[in-house]
């Protein structure tokens, strides 16, 4: 017996359930947010046909520039900080003794939501709070922006570390042995062996991490919804939270569409672009 | 072919499930206990007691659902209209959430509640407007709240103080605590920023007030520009914490780290939840006006609804329910176990303080204002609650943030009026 026969005439109804979860659970309601940014819809009577009204509304906001400010640093601030962070620890613990328990600590933070990260450090960084004691100054952390975006990066940094420290171990342990012993015998050794060598052959594990790390930043939501709510005044919004309040909090189902619908495109466009720099 | 044909199967069974309905919701069935949607997560416990006199009392037993997060809470309550998963009971906002939601005919009538309670004494006339949406009444009244100001009383008696019979005694008050290094008032960034926005413009000028609130004034008028000048003469002169302390107020009050606290009648339950002693610990008194030539002292005024909808799984249960909640004996219940005042005349408030203002304000002795997160348009709203945070933490900007507020407003009267 073959396998051809089997498949047969059927052989789309083995995908058709995957295809049809995908479609009412991810494509309809995209569509269905993208109709939506084109209409006034206040989540109760019946989305009224405005056209690009809300993308025009959109890019004259004052608060979109604010968000999209912020969603940068989240952006930038994670490739540095828990990106960064996650290979430094990553390349100094992996050729030591013991270097997995020197991991241990970093990973442990992981264990939290989003949500729950939030909540920990919010008597940390609150004005009078462990961080003011501790360090013996009288600054609110989550007050002026952007200094509350970074408050918020170094909790957001705290706990993504771990992470990526594990996948960066994954990739060293990928690596051919043969061509980091060559260059070790032809005397390459510390940065210039990580530079030349190491990094060039981990590279499809870091397009990997970058890639998650860029998709995650942009979508930042829970931890800045937890601790400051976007406030105060707007000023630590992400594009993220933008969209979660102007449909949920002030019930502008439509332009929160148009967010979602913007937020989407730029995260498409942005881990296309950078995968098919990576993946070539 | 046997796996061809299971495949085939799975893929029909799984359509099946997605498109069909549950059939239930046609027949609306009897039921025996009741689920009672709200944001009010913390009040899980005394909802839970509630239920238990109400199983016991009318044979309809009542479990709460308690959300935290208001704004997710009214999604889920919005997207229930258009599914078969109804809640029985929920609470909402009066004012235009509720006229919102009205419109959409989802919430079942209570005229006939509220005519027999008024008629019993159990509801009073004047409440009757809140609830009224187009000559009809619609959900009963879950709590009611006046505003006012608790204030550590441990604190006060230290500095000889006491509670303040007019506006320049309130500041006096909060002069001579800030001289002795004692931080006056607590105010905050997030939520309940609009505060002190609302009692200075209820203490100065309550029509305008209203009319702020209906579109009929604007955020730059020269009244409401003063208003904002006022309470940032008081910032500047340092009378409030820092809004970036995010102390639960109810702490706050407790460890003394501000001496004065304003909220609704509610937040006495955080004071007892607290093992704090009224009159020994700490004490509550009506914020005086501003304007001392208003002829009557402005009390903000909230109260909340407690609802059923139009095509609940078993309206006659609902309605039971919620007709029985206006009677003495379950607000007696509700009132007690949290020690806050009740939508019920006849309910004797044990708190000293705060039966004397249920009583004054029954009796007109105040001008009470509709609170205005209930009196202000969600979009507003969203934006004024924002442009209060960015002013408590930068006093200086209230030009700007006033003209963001306007704009928004202008917005939203402008397919509104």
């Amino acid at each position: 017996m073959t396998r051809a026969p089997m498949l047969g005439r059927f052989r789309h109804g083995y995908v058709a359930p995957a295809v049809l979860l995908v479609a009412a659970l991810l494509y309809a309601p995209f569509v269905w947010t993208a109709y939506l940014s084109l209409t006034r819809y206040d989540g109760l009577s019946s989305p009224e046909w405005i056209g690009p009204a809300n993308f025009a509304e959109l890019l004259g906001d004052p608060a979109l520039l604010t968000s999209t400010r912020n969603t940068l640093i989240w952006v930038a601030g994670t490739m540095i900080l828990p990106v960064g962070l996650g290979l430094l620890v990553a390349v100094l613990s992996y050729d030591i003794r013991g270097g997995a328990w020197f991991r241990v600590p970093f990973m442990l933070p992981y264990a939290l939501s989003g949500a729950g990260l939030a909540l920990v450090w919010s008597p940390v960084l609150s004005h009078g709070g462990i961080a003011n004691a501790l360090l013996g100054v009288d600054t609110a952390f989550l007050q002026e922006a952007p200094a509350n975006t970074l408050a918020m990066l170094l909790v957001w940094t705290w706990q993504q570390v771990g992470v990526n420290t594990l996948l960066f171990v994954v990739g060293l342990q990928s690596i051919p042995r043969e061509p980091v012993e060559a260059a070790r015998l032809d005397g390459a050794s510390g940065w210039r062996l990580f530079r030349h060598v190491i990094w060039p052959l981990m590279r499809p594990l870091t397009a990997v991490v970058v890639g998650l790390a860029l998709v995650a930043s942009l979508k930042t939501f829970d931890i800045v919804w937890v601790l400051t709510q976007g406030g105060p005044g707007r000023n630590s919004e992400t594009l993220a939270v933008t969209m979660y309040k102007e449909t949920f909090v002030a019930s502008e189902y439509g332009y929160g569409s148009a967010v979602a619908v913007m937020l989407t495109v730029v995260t498409g466009l942005a881990s296309y672009l950078y995968l098919r720099r990576q993946v070539r | 072919m046997i796996r061809s044909r299971m495949a085939a199967l799975g893929v029909a069974a799984l359509l099946l499930a997605a498109c069909g309905g549950n059939g239930a919701g046609t027949q609306p069935r009897k039921k025996s206990e009741l689920t009672l949607y709200n944001d009010k997560g913390a009040w899980t416990r005394f909802f839970d007691e509630m239920g238990a006199l109400s199983k016991q009392r009318i044979g309809l037993g009542m479990k709460p659902t308690g959300y935290t997060d208001s704004a997710q809470y009214q999604a889920f309550i919005k997207a229930s209209f258009r599914t078969d998963v109804k809640p029985d009971l929920f609470t909402w906002q009066t004012g235009g959430m509720l006229a919102e939601i009205v419109k959409q005919r989802q919430v079942a009538d209570t005229t006939d509640i509220w005519q027999e309670a008024i008629k019993a004494g159990d509801l009073s006339q004047d409440l009757a407007p809140y609830y009224t949406i187009g000559g009809r009444q619609y959900c009963v009244p879950m709590n009611v709240a006046y505003w006012g100001m608790f204030y550590n009383k441990k604190i006060f008696d230290r500095h000889g103080l006491r509670p303040p019979a007019t506006w320049d005694d309130l500041v006096r008050a909060a002069a001579t605590l800030k001289n002795a290094g004692v931080t006056p008032f607590y105010h905050t960034s997030v939520l309940f920023s609009f505060v002190w926005f609302e009692q200075l413009m209820a203490g100065t000028d309550p029509d305008l007030y209203d009319r702020l609130s209906t579109g009929k004034a604007k955020y730059t008028d020269p009244g409401v520009v003063q208003v904002m000048e006022k309470w940032k003469e008081l910032i500047d002169a340092g009378y409030f914490m820092n809004p970036g302390d995010k102390t639960d107020p109810g702490d706050v009050m407790k460890n003394g780290k501000a001496a004065m606290v304003s909220f609704g009648t509610w937040f006495n339950t955080s004071m007892t939840q607290r093992d704090l002693r009224a009159g020994a610990d700490y004490g509550f008194f009506v914020i005086p006006n501003v304007n001392p030539a208003l002829p009557k002292t402005s009390v903000i005024f909230e109260s909340g609804p407690l609802c059923s909808l139009a095509k609940a799984p078993d309206p006659a249960a609902s309605a039971k329910y919620l007709k029985w909640w206006t009677t003495a004996e379950a607000q007696e219940k509700w009132a007690t176990t949290r020690g806050d005042v009740s939508a019920n005349p006849k309910v004797t408030i044990e708190d000293e303080a705060l039966g004397r203002i249920t009583k004054e304000a029954g009796s007109g002795k105040y001008r009470l204002v509709n609170r205005y997160f209930e009196a202000t348009p969600p979009p507003v709203l969203t934006a004024a609650l924002d442009g209060f945070g960015k002013f408590v933490t930068e006093p200086g900007a209230y030009r700007e943030v006033l003209e963001t507020i306007q704009k928004e407003a202008d917005e939203y009267w402008s397919t509104h009026q």
